[in-house]
């Protein structure tokens, strides 16, 4: 199949490639490349991939590389070939920590996602005067998630003295649930506290998408007699979904590899009702110290990582050609 | 020598104080005898009291070895900290001194290349006088010595507030099994809904399983089932862990999920600040915590006793936890780090562990310096025969399965669960083995 000749890519703004000045150079340019470009390309390209390959490539080739041997502890490591991956998938608890994540994942990815998206909606009525509650919102994104756990901690304590216990006192005298110790509550309990601080992500997302429609259409619905509901579903709605995907792409991403307000809330437990793939890895890695199977944990983590990752950066990038 | 003696420009008094400076080097602590100098890297990972322990006792050796200055580099843990040292060592960390608790992970360094056996040490600074033969085995592997043990605890003492008890009109605490859960009653009566304070959030949990498993079945079978002699489907493992149901049955705990809530920290806040609970299990760490977090006074607002007999055979055994002190192959100051292994047995680190409430195995540590709750331990621990915490014993792995069964087995401590649990736990074991 014939490539085009034309410079397809070169027509927006100034560029090296649009600069071209032949044929040859036009068809180079076409594939990418100007032959005299080719140094300055690179140098200028070459911050950015020595980066990339210290801090990403290698430490993933490492981990990959690490996951077909056995090392235990300090003990020198031996080759296993796939041998982690038979037993991964043999391992009750991994197999356990998969259904953990599936549900940790979508519970606070539906979450997060629909109430800041909801909230975002509403605040889009009157922006100005929701700003310091959006702030608020948005703040709690913003604190690490082992200091928002220890928060939560003082929240869900077991004995009267917790807050929500305390609030719950308020209608049922004495009452006292231990969320995080109860095998039935402990994951959703952390599921609410994840969804406390990951909501402010998708309201601000969403807030603007809802910003950026533009004022004509939104005036036009009204000269049209259209009533605040109906400009919600049939507009704001439907021009508000690129932000709404942005918004779950992220938290489906931080889902996946939740591990720190686990460990602080729950360390796993009780008898492993909250340990997801991101807490097993830790635990086989750095408790256990077997660094070859807990780095076939990380690469199973990364392949349904890269399976949610990819089709959304090519559609969010494909614009970009 | 004969030539030195005979030589005619060495005059006499120079020969005699070359020798009294020989014999003083050759038979004086290295401690306090040597110009010690440079910089001792000690790898710590204990917070809170014990951390401002080990600046206090840093500052007692920098104090008498002017020469030397002391850093520490520290590894932040939740609970084991082997992840952290391990990971700082792989990361090319260089330290010459490991605070070390845990037996099997001597043997995993051992092993690894990375600690130097302190036979010779031993021998030259005379620790045989200070330390019993006991704590050199306990530091040994393959009858070499690599861990100098500073300090030591009973694991098989249950701690109470006092005034619980008087409230609850028990006038000594339980010398026997069947007053222990008798008690239960007394207790529930004076207001305390659950007696015991059981934290199964992590590990502490397992702890009356291993004392209950020494008093039923003695520390042979003990080790036997730390080394996989014996299944942990084996007979006197049930036994233990029918004694374990006798307690919950009798409505010691509540229920699992309360049990689940808290690490051993947060169910001691339980006895010692809320007043909610009475009964705790666990090591000598406690009692730091009880003097500077609570400000209670030892003795007379909180105390100890000893594991209640069962009359089996085996109440004079207890399970115990030792820290020691490992020195490394590739330290930049061997000489210094032997001489700190030296200054943590003498008499002014020993006093120093006293003033935080830890006991020294050091026969240079004056006893009396301990507060009561600790004479009581010392003493129970020295007239017993014991048998180190067994969860410390076991491989990593299978550690982690086992207090995770024992979740189970406080879920369900039906004779049937009991079986399901042991068998889980013999399953893992014998893949690991």
């Amino acid at each position: 199949m014939a490539r085009p000749t034309a410079p397809v890519a070169v027509g927006r703004g100034p560029s090296l490639i649009s600069q071209a000045g032949d044929g040859r150079d036009i068809a180079l340019a076409a594939r990418g490349w100007r032959l005299k470009d080719t140094p300055a390309a690179w140098l200028l390209i070459a911050p950015v991939i020595v980066l990339f390959t210290i801090s990403v490539l290698y430490p993933l080739i490492e981990t990959i590389r690490l996951s077909f041997f056995n090392i235990v502890g300090l003990a020198p490591p031996s080759f296993v070939g796939p041998a982690n991956y038979i037993n991964l998938f043999a391992d009750p608890a991994f197999r356990n920590t998969l259904v953990t994540t599936l549900i940790f994942t979508l519970a606070t990815t539906t979450i997060s996602v629909g109430l800041g998206w909801t909230l975002a909606m509403l605040c889009a009525f009157a922006p100005q005067q929701t700003l310091p509650f959006r702030v608020m919102i948005f703040a709690a994104f913003g604190i690490s998630e082992a200091v928002s756990g220890y928060m939560w901690i003082g929240i869900l304590r077991p004995d009267t003295g917790g807050l929500l216990n305390t609030v719950i006192g308020l209608f049922s005298p004495g009452f006292a649930h231990p969320w995080l110790g109860d095998t039935n509550t402990a994951l959703w309990a952390i599921i609410v506290a994840a969804c406390w601080s990951g909501v402010g992500l998708p309201l601000m997302l969403c807030f603007a998408a809802v910003q950026s429609i533009p004022k004509s259409v939104l005036e036009a619905a009204y000269m049209d007699g259209a009533r605040p509901f109906s400009i919600m579903r049939h507009i704001m709605v439907p021009l508000s979904l690129p932000g709404v995907r942005v918004a779950i792409f992220i938290n489906l991403l931080g889902a996946l590899r939740a591990f720190d307000i686990i460990y602080v809330l729950t360390g796993g437990g009780p008898v492993r009702s909250t340990e997801t793939v991101g807490y097993f890895m830790y635990r086989e890695s750095m408790t256990q110290f077997k660094l070859g199977y807990g780095a076939a944990a990380t690469v199973v983590l990364l392949v349904a990582v890269l399976v949610i990752s990819i089709p959304a950066i090519i559609q969010r990038t494909a614009g970009a050609r | 020598m004969t030539t030195i003696f005979n030589g005619p420009s060495v005059g006499r008094r120079l020969v005699l104080a070359a020798a009294s400076l020989a014999l003083m080097t050759g038979t004086a602590p290295l401690a306090f005898g040597q110009n010690l100098s440079g910089e001792l890297v000690i790898l710590n990972w204990q917070g809170g009291v014990d951390g401002e322990m080990w600046d206090v006792l840093e500052a007692a050796f920098t104090e008498a070895n002017p020469g030397v200055t002391i850093r520490e580099l520290e590894i932040t843990a939740q609970g084991d900290a082997r992840g952290g040292i391990r990971t700082a060592l792989l990361g090319g960390e260089t330290v010459d001194i490991i605070i070390n608790t845990w037996p099997a992970f001597r043997a995993e360094l051992m092993q690894a290349g990375i600690l130097r056996p302190i036979e010779e040490q031993w021998a030259s600074f005379g620790w045989d006088e200070q330390l019993s033969q006991s704590w050199r085995d306990l530091g040994s592997i393959d009858g070499v010595p690599y861990g100098l043990t500073y300090t030591y605890g009973d694991r098989s003492g249950i701690w109470y507030k006092t005034e619980h008890m008087e409230k609850a009109g028990i006038a000594a605490p339980p010398a026997t099994w069947e007053e222990f859960l008798a008690s239960f009653d007394a207790l529930k009566a004076a207001g305390y809904q659950y007696p015991v304070a059981m934290p199964g959030k992590y590990w502490a949990h397992a702890e009356w399983f291993e004392t209950l498993l020494l008093r039923t079945a003695g520390v042979e079978v003990a080790a036997q089932l730390a080394a996989h002699e014996i299944p942990w489907t084996d007979p006197a493992v049930k036994a233990a862990l029918m004694k374990y149901a006798e307690m919950l049955n009798a409505g010691c705990c509540g229920d699992p999920a309360v049990m689940f809530a808290n690490d051993w920290d947060g169910e001691a806040d339980q006895i010692f600040q809320a007043d909610a609970k009475n009964y705790l299990l666990i090591g000598m760490w406690m009692n730091a915590r009880a003097l500077g977090d609570y400000d209670l006074t030892e003795g007379e607002d909180y105390s100890f006793f000893q594991f209640p007999a069962l009359g089996m055979g085996h109440d004079d055994t207890s399970s115990v936890d030792a820290k020691e002190l490992n020195v490394t192959t590739n330290g930049a100051n061997p000489e210094v780090a032997d001489a700190f292994l030296d200054f943590i047995v003498s008499k002014t680190a020993a006093d120093i562990l006293a003033d935080y409430g830890y006991a020294s195995p050091s026969s240079e540590a004056d006893t009396s310096k301990l507060g009561p709750v600790q004479q009581t331990a010392t003493a129970a621990v020295a007239s017993s025969k014991v048998q180190f915490v067994l969860g410390d014993l076991l491989p990593g792995d299978l550690g982690d399965e086992y207090r995770v069964q024992l979740q189970r087995f406080l879920q369900d401590p039906s004779e049937s669960n009991i079986d399901t649990v042991l068998a889980a736990i013999e399953a893992k074991a014998a893949s690991l083995y």
